[in-house]
């Protein structure tokens, strides 16, 4: 019993949040930001996958998490909202059909993913990192290039199925399915790293000549291998663009792309623990940054010489983000927990969980 | 019917002609080794027999398969099985990790069914496990399995890759310099594991070697080759007393 | 005719802002290995130090002529860019070498001193944009039917006449066959007497020194400056240098035409909206069929 410890507490955890925020405890914002550390945690892990389990270099995460948004987004409106003609779903069906609509964003995502592990096959390192920057690019690009679905001025219609849900059963929706999905992320990709066939993906990464010859399609393991990050990406992005309710093709541009990278080195690469405890802390980080009266704090010394400047803390924050990643990189590359996980930097949490 | 033919195998790099014309023809249970000077082309062609490389010209036939056009994994599962110069183990990964990944080719299960661990998969892991647990027992590295190998001194490491190249299956095993950084004492252990998993496995070992005393006690037919080309072949006392194995080792009196 | 000429004529100086910037990617990336992604923004960072020098002399203090202001102000530019371009191996990326740092490190810490650039200069300088101040008076020449400033001429004619310096530099003189010694062996470079710092500090100044001239050419060109114009013209430059084989220099400049060409080529048959796009997969197509460009040299790995 005491082996299930840490999944019951989660359980917990989970319940206590979505009761606090149906009684309206919890106010919106911190709802908000619990949500975005959800989304965020899909990132980090899901590019974990790739950057960290696999060591290849990719720059451009945040196309797949943009192909997913807007795929589920254009479903989404055309079952259960108005903008792109009359609902082809009644509204009760909003609760089973919304994760699918996810879903079938991540597999589109997936898909594009494609784009970026054939290139793999034969490149590595700098090359890749090039092709999925293009890709990156290439994906928001065409979107904004698409004017049924609003190009570069954006989407938006999604709230409808919200709503829809919220009729059907009053409740913090939102919420339960970023957990839920969270929870989906963190266990495929933990059952799949472990399983004989994720640690083909380590093979890989340390040596793939030597993975080539013992037996490894290593093609077939990398283009897997980037589907389910780029799948999970694609659901993060669903789950994003119904939160926020409206989605633009630049807010998937490089600067996601980069959030995704700090986190993933933040935590250490290869190390799921690592990618959650880092999504958290970013986030956290990011909420704090996020408040200009902190910022006036942090600042007060340069504030105090040019006392002209006034520094906005939405630019600022994208000084300090990459200026700690550039002292991470300096002083402790491996990141937060390097390339163990939790349970091997603290042995005796084993007791208390059973993640097989 | 041979168990591995190579016939007339040509690799040319550009202007240089790496292997000439290199035939041999394996029955099934020979332990033949391949020597040679530095350079002489001994690692080309066992890139060639495993697959990275294609010939120029030439056939290699595995049981029956021609390997021509194969990738590297594809000829693994032919049933060769290949060490290297320099030991490329797995090393951020235990010893037993290294051992069941190289069971890929037979894991028989699917993605979906590492996520949601239904009875095939259990079954199969299950199996995995178990042929990697027998493998170290036989090999006398049980205690060593959750190690890392980078742990590990260096003629453990040897014989971890050697164990990690068995847990293939294979028919052929193909050994690149297995001596290579060995000290005396860990010689003898190679030689003797060696001589074990001939003698206690239906396996054809094809051995890469500089240490004469390695070939001399190991080997029953040695092919020398030098500058690409196939210079004599014979049993251990023909070749230590072959004239153009002399002039090709140790050079003639021309200067 | 006169329509494909002056495409052509378009093609080939807007191809020359991306060969500019391209040959300073690949010179570091031939001495170092190092995709330096900072480079696209050091590039901003010219333009823009160009606009304060030029700005300056052209004040009350000095009150020098457009054309004497240009004529100092490329020197000066192309120094203090230098400059920058300096301080960011001394502070970021050579701490990392002396560390033995994984490649990988290096690479991470030049995207995000790329974004610490332009958001730093969108933080001191703030949204909006300056606009570069005239120094060369255009003269318009009419051949036919084709439209050609003295501008496009220059921008043109620095290209090349870069390129045929750094080739000289590369190949005949020591300093340059250190470079080229550099990039095939870290290790042994020292060993000959040669000082591996001197050298690489060396190609950053050529490398951002060029780039600085490519800001304050471009600001000259299209005189509106913002903090995120190195970005865009960055990348592209980038990919412009693999997909002509990074590390050599010829690749860098034939690639940074190639791409000129493409943009330019594109924008003429379809919506400007598609140029992006398709320059990207054309790019991408190239180094699908030949992933290490067009120039380049596949490397291999002894197994």
């Amino acid at each position: 019993m005491q082996k299930y410890s840490l999944n019951i507490l989660m359980a917990a955890c989970a319940v206590v949040l979505l009761m606090l925020a149906q009684f309206r405890i919890l106010d919106n914002y911190i709802q908000a930001v619990v949500m975005f550390v959800g989304i965020n945690i899909m990132m980090s892990t899901s590019l974990n996958l790739v950057n960290g389990n696999m060591g290849e270099f990719t720059c451009g995460h945040a196309a797949f998490m943009c192909v997913g948004a807007y795929v589920s987004s254009v479903l989404s409106v055309l079952f259960f909202g108005t903008k792109l003609g009359d609902p082809m779903l009644p509204a009760s069906m909003a609760v089973i059909v919304f994760p699918i609509i996810v879903l079938i964003g991540g597999v589109f995502a997936a898909l594009i993913s494609i784009l970026v592990s054939i290139p793999s096959f034969k490149t590595r390192d700098d090359y890749l990192a090039i092709i999925t920057i293009a890709v990156n690019y290439m994906v928001i690009s065409a979107i904004e290039n698409m004017d049924f679905i609003g190009g570069s001025r954006g989407f938006q219609g999604m709230k409808d199925t919200v709503w829809a849900m919220k009729d059907t059963l009053n409740g913090p929706w939102m919420l339960f399915w970023v957990i839920a999905f969270t929870a989906f992320t963190i266990w495929v990709i933990r059952r799949f790293i472990t399983s004989t066939y994720g640690k083909g993906v380590n093979a890989i990464c340390q040596d793939e000549v030597a993975a080539e010859i013992m037996s490894v399609n290593t093609n077939k393991i990398k283009t897997i291998n980037f589907m389910i990050s780029a799948g999970l990406a694609g659901c993060a992005g669903g789950l994003f663009a119904h939160i926020v309710g409206y989605v633009n093709p630049q807010s998937f541009n490089i600067l996601k792309s980069t959030e995704a990278m700090v986190m993933v080195y933040l935590g250490g690469m290869g190390s799921l623990s690592g990618a959650v405890i880092s999504a958290v802390v970013f986030t956290g980080l990011l909420e704090v940054l996020r408040s200009q009266a902190i910022m006036d704090v942090l600042l007060a010394p340069a504030t105090f010489v040019f006392p002209d400047w006034e520094p906005s803390a939405g630019v600022i924050k994208w000084v300090m983000i990459p200026l700690l990643l550039v002292l991470i990189m300096q002083f402790r590359p491996e990141g937060i927990l390097g390339n163990k996980e939790l349970s091997d930097v603290f042995p005796k949490l084993k007791k208390y969980y059973t993640f097989k | 019917m041979s168990l591995l033919t190579i016939d007339g195998l040509t690799q040319r790099f550009g202007g240089l002609q790496a292997v000439s014309e290199f035939s041999v023809e394996m029955k099934g249970g020979e332990l033949m080794g391949l020597i040679g000077p530095n350079g002489a082309g001994k690692t080309t062609i066992f890139n060639l027999i495993s697959g990275f490389y294609q010939p120029t010209e030439g056939t290699i036939t595995m049981a029956g398969t021609p390997t021509a056009g194969l990738k590297p994994h594809q000829v693994t599962s032919l049933g060769i099985a290949r060490t290297f110069q320099n030991i490329r183990l797995w090393h951020d990964m235990t010893v037993l990790d290294n051992i069941r990944i190289a069971q890929h080719y037979r894991m028989g299960y699917s993605v979906w069914d590492s996520v949601i661990r239904g009875k095939k998969y259990r079954e199969r892991e299950q199996r995995i496990r178990e042929i990697a647990e027998e493998l170290l027992e036989a090999m006398s590295l049980t205690e060593y399995a959750q190690e890392f190998p980078k742990n590990l001194p260096y003629g453990l490491q040897r014989r971890v890759e050697i164990a990690r190249a068995m847990s293939v299956r294979p028919k052929l095993l193909l050994l690149d310099e297995p001596a290579a950084g060995l000290n005396s004492a860990d010689v003898e252990d190679l030689i003797k594991l060696v001589q074990w998993i001939h003698d206690n496995f239906d396996i054809t070992i094809f051995m890469i070697e500089h240490q004469m005393k390695v070939v001399t006690s190991l080997c029953q037919w040695i092919k020398v080759i030098d500058f690409g080309a196939t210079i004599a072949e014979g049993t251990p006392e023909d070749i230590q007393s072959n004239p153009a194995v002399i002039k090709a080792y140790l050079g003639d009196d021309t200067i | 005719m006169d329509f494909i000429i002056q495409n052509i004529l378009n093609a080939l100086q807007w191809g020359s802002f991306y060969a500019l910037i391209a040959l300073g990617y690949t010179l570091v990336y031939g001495v170092l290995r190092l995709i330096n992604f900072a480079h696209g923004d050091i590039f901003m960072v010219g333009a823009y130090i160009a606009f304060f020098v030029a700005s300056w002399m052209l004040g009350p203090i000095l009150n020098l002529s457009p054309l004497t202001t240009f004529i100092f102000a490329v020197p000066i530019t192309m120094l203090l860019t230098a400059g920058v371009g300096v301080t960011l191996e001394r502070i970021a990326y050579r701490p990392l070498r002396r560390k033995g740092a994984h490649r990988l490190y290096v690479v991470i810490t030049a995207l995000m001193c790329g974004l610490i650039l332009e958001y730093g200069n969108l933080a001191v300088l703030g949204a909006s944009r300056l606009k570069f101040p005239e120094l060369v008076e255009k003269s318009i020449w009419h051949m036919g039917g084709v439209t050609v400033t003295n501008l496009k001429v220059i921008v043109i004619f620095a290209a090349i006449a870069v390129f045929i310096f750094l080739n000289f530099i590369v190949t005949k003189t020591k300093i340059g066959m250190a470079m080229r010694g550099i990039s095939y062996d870290k290790f042994a470079i020292p060993l000959m007497g040669i000082p591996i710092d001197a050298i690489i500090v060396f190609t950053f100044v050529l490398g951002s020194g060029f780039a600085g001239l490519a800001g304050l050419l471009y600001g000259m060109s299209y005189p509106i400056l913002e903090p995120f114009m190195g970005m865009i013209i960055g990348w592209k430059a980038f990919i412009a240098a693999v997909v002509g084989g990074i590390g050599d220099i010829r690749g860098a400049f034939y690639g940074g035409f190639l791409l000129g060409f493409i943009e330019v080529g594109v924008v003429t048959v379809f919506p400007s909206t598609y140029r992006d796009l398709f320059a990207f997969t054309i790019l991408l197509i190239i180094l699908w069929m030949k992933p290490t460009g067009l120039f380049g040299m596949p490397q291999s790995t002894k197994i």
